[in-house]
């Protein structure tokens, strides 16, 4: 049996914008029945949560200097992650792109590994998101799904 | 780049210094040849943590405090339990101790491994970093995520999730773990015991740089084991004080260049918190098997080169994996999840050896509970002092070195103190100039 895509939401719920990565693959799993999503405050823990045969989609909140609210989906299969940018308010030391990076060394990449950020501008302690940032939550879900149908139809 | 500071004018600049926690900065002066001066630059603004403590409730400070850091918020939860309860005449029954024991060695296998494997092996097996590393020495690095993950696990089962727990509070916790979760995470702890000695075997055989680290060690000593949820303060020239007593032995100075600030033990003598710390003045309450594999390593009574401090550190992964898992098998239940702790006038005082070391709170609350005052102590800013003279001493004796590699040496002595800048300041900067 074919495993089904999975959508890994990265962030901390408590903290401002940070909660985005987390709302996005909830809206995914309130909408698709056929998708796994999971939630990981720590990203180096979704490093364990794939097999080499997987459609993985990866939501962050993102922090590059755009627009609040902007939408960024990066195949990492195809770049590397701009460093820095990403997890702004999860582990210092080991961010997202840290992780991609480090399964790409070791050779854990998934068949598909993409990443959908949401650009995001306060990682306050118990702040909800700010509106733009919670405006995007529907169309980056649409981007995820965007990836996951564009898979299924690939041998 | 290859010319050397001795060959002339120059000022040496490294953007950043990677993998430490936080961010900060070093600035090195070469004078004549002579290192004139060495200061670690704290830029980011102080925190205020301790200022919006003031006027919150006496229960808050484990759920405010534990966002200081991401990576060891445990610490900050016990040490402001200890201190609040302190304060208001509690002590928890013993159980509920041994469960928070447990939860900060679920802390201490995370960090440490965390540590151990993607910050600081790189700077010993010649990498730029874990990723890189990672190419060559893949199993190396899957060993420390699993030992990473195993940590984080525990910390998700007692603490209720692995970064800023939400299961802790005054009095002990909400909810109890059950003791069929306990067992069903033993073949996780067992593995994660086996990979840490692993580890020790490991880190063991790397070279390590001469250095000889002449600073007081200050740690906590514990009825109850290895020093992590409380004790007294001793030290390797003999102090010893209660917690209560943190306050008039040790004085916090401001210093121009830095909004950390700084330690000084009977306000003259700089000293070191940490692994190094703990393992010279507690190795004789290591587990047995952390105890064997200390002394397979080669480690005597004490271990004064920083450099060496990765292999203390992956000791006492051993020790944290072997105690956990000895809680876990002793473990047959708490009457209740918590004590009450009401409130009263009072002062209290909290202290316990987050991984990084010694970590300080005192309180004051007012009849409410409210809190009128709040002190918090971070190892990192006790340890600030004696990283400098580490600098001082270590870049004098390789001045001949080429700029890149004393850089990279420069780079490895910090990271030898695993500084958990973060916790008071982010960004480490490395400048070297020369007059």
């Amino acid at each position: 049996m074919t495993r089904p895509p999975i959508v890994i939401g990265i962030g901390n719920p408590d903290r401002g914008d940070d909660a985005v990565g987390v709302e996005v693959a909830r809206q995914v799993a309130a909408e698709r029945l056929d998708v796994l999503a999971l939630e990981f405050d720590d990203p180096s823990e979704a490093l364990d949560a794939w097999e080499p045969e997987d459609t993985v989609v990866l939501t962050d909140a993102i922090s590059s200097g755009g627009e609040p609210g902007d939408i960024h989906v990066v195949d990492v299969a195809e770049q590397k992650l701009p460093a820095g940018h990403w997890s702004a308010a999860g582990t210092h030391a080991f961010g997202l792109a840290a992780i991609v990076e480090l399964a790409r060394s070791l050779d854990l990449m998934p068949r598909r590994l993409v990443v959908v950020g949401v650009e995001a501008r306060q990682f306050d302690h118990g702040a909800p998101m700010s509106e733009a940032v919670q405006a995007a939550v529907p169309a980056a879900a649409e981007a995820v799904f965007t990836v996951i149908d564009a898979v299924k139809g690939q041998p | 780049m290859t010319h050397k500071l001795t060959q002339g004018d120059h000022v040496l600049k490294v953007d950043t210094l990677a993998r430490v926690e936080g961010e900060g900065a070093m600035h090195i002066v070469v004078h004549d040849g002579l290192v004139a001066d060495v200061e670690l630059r704290i830029f980011e603004p102080p925190r205020f943590f301790e200022a919006f403590l003031r006027g919150r409730a006496w229960t808050e400070p484990p759920d405010i405090t534990a966002r200081i850091c991401g990576i060891c918020p445990v610490a900050y939860q016990m040490s402001s339990c200890l201190a609040i309860e302190d304060a208001c005449g509690v002590t928890v029954p013993e159980e509920l101790r041994l469960l928070r024991r447990l939860l900060y060695c679920g802390e201490w296998i995370e960090s440490h491994s965390l540590h151990i494997f993607l910050l600081h092996a790189p700077d010993f097996l010649g990498y730029p970093g874990a990723i890189e590393m990672a190419v060559d020495h893949g199993a190396v690095v899957q060993q420390g995520l699993r030992l990473k993950k195993a940590g984080n696990a525990l910390m998700t089962l007692i603490g209720g999730r692995a970064i800023h727990p939400v299961n802790v509070r005054v009095g002990g916790f909400y909810r109890l773990p059950t003791l069929q979760e306990l067992r069903d995470f033993r073949p996780t702890l067992v593995r994660a015991r086996d990979d840490a000695v692993e580890t020790v075997r490991l880190v063991s055989g790397f070279s390590f740089p001469d250095l000889v680290q002449p600073q007081e060690y200050v740690a906590l000593r514990s009825p109850h084991g290895y020093p992590l949820e409380g004790g007294s303060v001793i030290s390797s020239a003999g102090r010893a004080f209660e917690v209560g007593d943190f306050g008039s032995h040790v004085v916090e100075e401001h210093v121009a260049r830095s909004n950390a600030l700084h330690a000084r033990l009977d306000g003259a003598t700089s000293y070191v918190v940490g692994p190094l710390a703990r393992y010279t003045l507690n190795h004789d309450q290591l587990g047995p098997l952390a105890r064997e594999v200390a002394h397979d390593a080669g480690l005597g009574d004490e271990c004064r080169n920083p450099f060496q401090s990765i292999v203390v550190r992956a000791v006492e992964l051993v020790h944290a994996t072997d105690e956990a898992l000895a809680i876990i098998d002793a473990w047959d239940g708490a009457s209740a999840p918590s004590v009450e702790v009401l409130p009263r006038a009072g002062i209290g005082h909290g202290a316990t050896e987050a991984p990084r070391g010694l970590l300080y709170h005192r309180y004051e609350l007012a009849e409410d509970g409210t809190i009128l005052d709040a002190t918090i102590v971070p190892p990192t800013s006790q340890n600030q002092p004696s990283i400098e003279a580490d600098l001082r001493a270590f870049v004098q004796a390789r001045l001949d070195l080429p700029h890149d590699e004393l850089v990279r040496q420069c780079e490895q002595a910090i990271r030898n103190y695993d500084p958990c800048i973060s916790c008071a300041t982010h960004f480490l900067d490395l400048t070297m100039e020369e007059q």
